[in-house]
């Protein structure tokens, strides 16, 4: 690693342990909490191909609009609200914008519009926000957060008017939009499509990426053992591993390698064939859902592996992670999740967030 | 007067005083020698013209000042001024149609300043002025501010202090609003400026005289 890399200021890692089965399992909320999905990645041992059940519901995901240069205020129009915004399921998140310099915002599906602003934007926005968490003596940024499902957000009171004028007459915020509503029902896309119709817009399908890994090591891990305390690896072994399985790197340290002296950590098995599969898009929570369930049907034919991985990397410039919880950039701005399924519907769930971010739930 | 200078003398005056009157036509020819003797280079026409003129103060006594105890009339003091509260605005006077002649009137100082505000004239130039210039009467809005409730506040300026603008909005609402973190917005005509409210913690009395920097900060 390299020495800069090791001043990292801070980073939260949080495990947990439980099993698909119990009632009282938190995955589907964790999961759900976590509204703006960029890429998943999926780690399937000892396969040869990405079996079809899985690969369809990948195909299945919902797809995502690319809105060019979309002004803010047009999700507190009536017909947006009355169409999108109050049913829910809809999200949507600014694009090439860069959370610590430029302005941000991102409609979550509770109805929630969350702004990251700058100070001079703020300052002549004129609505009430509180400084971020993460400034330091000198506030630069701001967060503003409206909740449009609110009654006193309804057309025609007098709070709407005034935070349509800010949105409107006073600070134009615009900006390109990445737009998702996850009901497949085919009405509500025409509305979506009406809405969008006087906007460049496309409609983009989240890329599949998959490639087959030959003679891989794999840490060995055993579900009783979340630790790490000799059957299995740390947990931060394994995410370490899991990064540099994703990014290509050499783990065999081998002696001439300039690039990487890094090694699959103990105990390891070799694995002859594995599938990583890449999936990247805004990806909504519940097609997150739908392709953990079908992981947990893996287990159900029969097969060697002993642990399938599905990891999920949420957008490093959006101003949220989990639920409402402020998120900020730093280093890396990193906010994943990852679950490690078992064949008895164990799993564990590693939550991992940046410096700039709350404790994840 | 002229009918005393042309009255006769009493005969026991004439005696006291010891002159020899003259009238009618003898005493205007005594008077046009007399005069062209004395002042022997003009005409008669124009020493005639003088005398129509200047007054002839025939008798004149200064009038002496009696230097008595004065009691200097004192006005109220601070204390008095807040109980009385003669610098506040009541309650009932408290309406935007009644300032709007006073805006009306600010327009016109403010042409009237600038020359007449016309579109060509330069905006240095009127900067210059207006930083010396009153402003009650003046629309102001804040466009911005570091509390964000008070963006967006529109209304005619009152009342001027040194830390804050007392603005009248449309709704009769009175706002004071403070200077300091928040910039305003001026409009007159087709000229808008901004000022600079942490720059301007002035009253408007102690403005006309400051010297105001070029440079600054002016980040809130």
């Amino acid at each position: 690693m390299s020495p800069d890399l090791g001043k990292c200021s801070r980073s939260l890692l949080t495990c947990e342990k439980s099993n698909f089965l119990n009632e009282q399992s938190r995955h589907e909320v964790h999961v759900s909490r976590h509204c703006f999905n960029y890429k998943i990645s999926l780690l399937l041992p000892e396969c040869e191909v990405l079996p079809v059940r899985v690969e369809n519901v990948i195909h299945n995901f919902s797809s995502y609009y690319l809105v060019r240069d979309l002004p803010v205020y047009k999700f507190l129009e009536e017909k947006w609200l009355a169409t999108v915004v109050k049913k829910g399921s809809f999200y949507a998140l600014s694009c090439k914008t860069r959370i610590d310099e430029d302005n941000v915002c991102a409609l979550l599906p509770s109805g929630q519009l969350i702004l990251s602003l700058d100070k001079d934007t703020y300052e002549h926005l004129g609505l009430e926000g509180r400084p971020s968490l993460y400034s330091h003596k000198k506030v630069m940024r701001y967060v503003v957060s409206v909740d449009l499902t609110n009654k006193s957000l309804v057309p025609g009171t007098k709070r709407y008017q005034q935070v349509l004028l800010c949105l409107k007459e006073r600070v134009m915020l615009r900006s390109d939009f990445l737009l998702t509503t996850c009901h497949p029902g085919a009405d509500k896309d025409g509305a979506l499509h009406n809405l969008l119709s006087q906007y460049t817009y496309e409609e983009c399908r989240p890329t599949l990426h998959s490639q087959t890994l030959k003679n891989l090591f794999c840490p060995s891990l055993h579900h009783s053992d979340l630790r790490g305390k000799g059957l299995s690896c740390t947990p931060n072994q394994f995410l370490e591993w899991l990064g540099a399985v994703n990014l290509n790197i050499s783990c065999d340290n081998s002696a001439v390698s300039f690039l990487s002296t890094y090694m699959c950590p103990e105990p390891r098995a070799p694995v002859s064939q594995s599938v990583l599969c890449t999936v990247t898009g805004l990806i909504p929570p519940k097609d997150v859902c739908r392709l953990l369930k079908e992981l947990r049907c893996y287990f159900a034919e029969p097969n060697f592996a002993a642990w399938v991985s599905l990891t999920v990397h949420g957008f490093v410039d959006c101003p949220v992670s989990w639920g409402a919880a402020e998120h900020g950039f730093f280093k890396g701005g990193e906010n994943l999740y990852n679950f490690v399924c078992f064949k008895n519907q164990d799993y564990w769930l590693y939550k991992a967030t940046g410096s700039e971010d709350a404790c994840p739930p | 007067m002229e009918r005393v200078v042309l009255s006769r003398i009493p005969p026991d005056e004439k005696k006291l005083v010891g002159v020899r009157a003259r009238h009618g036509k003898a005493a205007q020819q005594f008077t046009q020698a007399f005069l062209k003797s004395s002042i022997p280079r003009m005409s008669s026409d124009a020493i005639e013209d003088i005398l129509l003129h200047r007054a002839v103060v025939l008798r004149y006594t200064r009038v002496k000042k009696t230097r008595g105890k004065k009691t200097k009339a004192k006005g109220l003091n601070a204390k008095e001024r807040r109980e009385l509260k003669v610098f506040q605005l009541k309650p009932e006077h408290q309406k935007y149609e009644l300032f709007l002649p006073l805006h009306e009137l600010w327009k016109q100082y403010v042409a009237d300043l600038c020359n007449g505000l016309k579109p060509e004239s330069n905006p240095q130039m009127i900067q210059q002025k207006l930083l010396k210039a009153d402003f009650h009467g003046a629309v102001l809005t804040v466009v911005r501010s570091k509390c964000p409730s008070y963006v967006g506040t529109t209304g005619i300026l009152v009342q001027e202090l040194k830390h804050v603008f007392k603005i009248i909005t449309k709704e009769d609402r009175l706002k004071t609003i403070p200077k300091r973190n928040s910039v305003f917005s001026v409009e007159m005509g087709d000229f808008i400026t901004h000022i600079y409210g942490s720059r301007f913690e002035l009253r408007s009395s102690e403005r006309s005289a400051k010297k105001f920097k070029v440079k600054g900060n002016i980040d809130l």
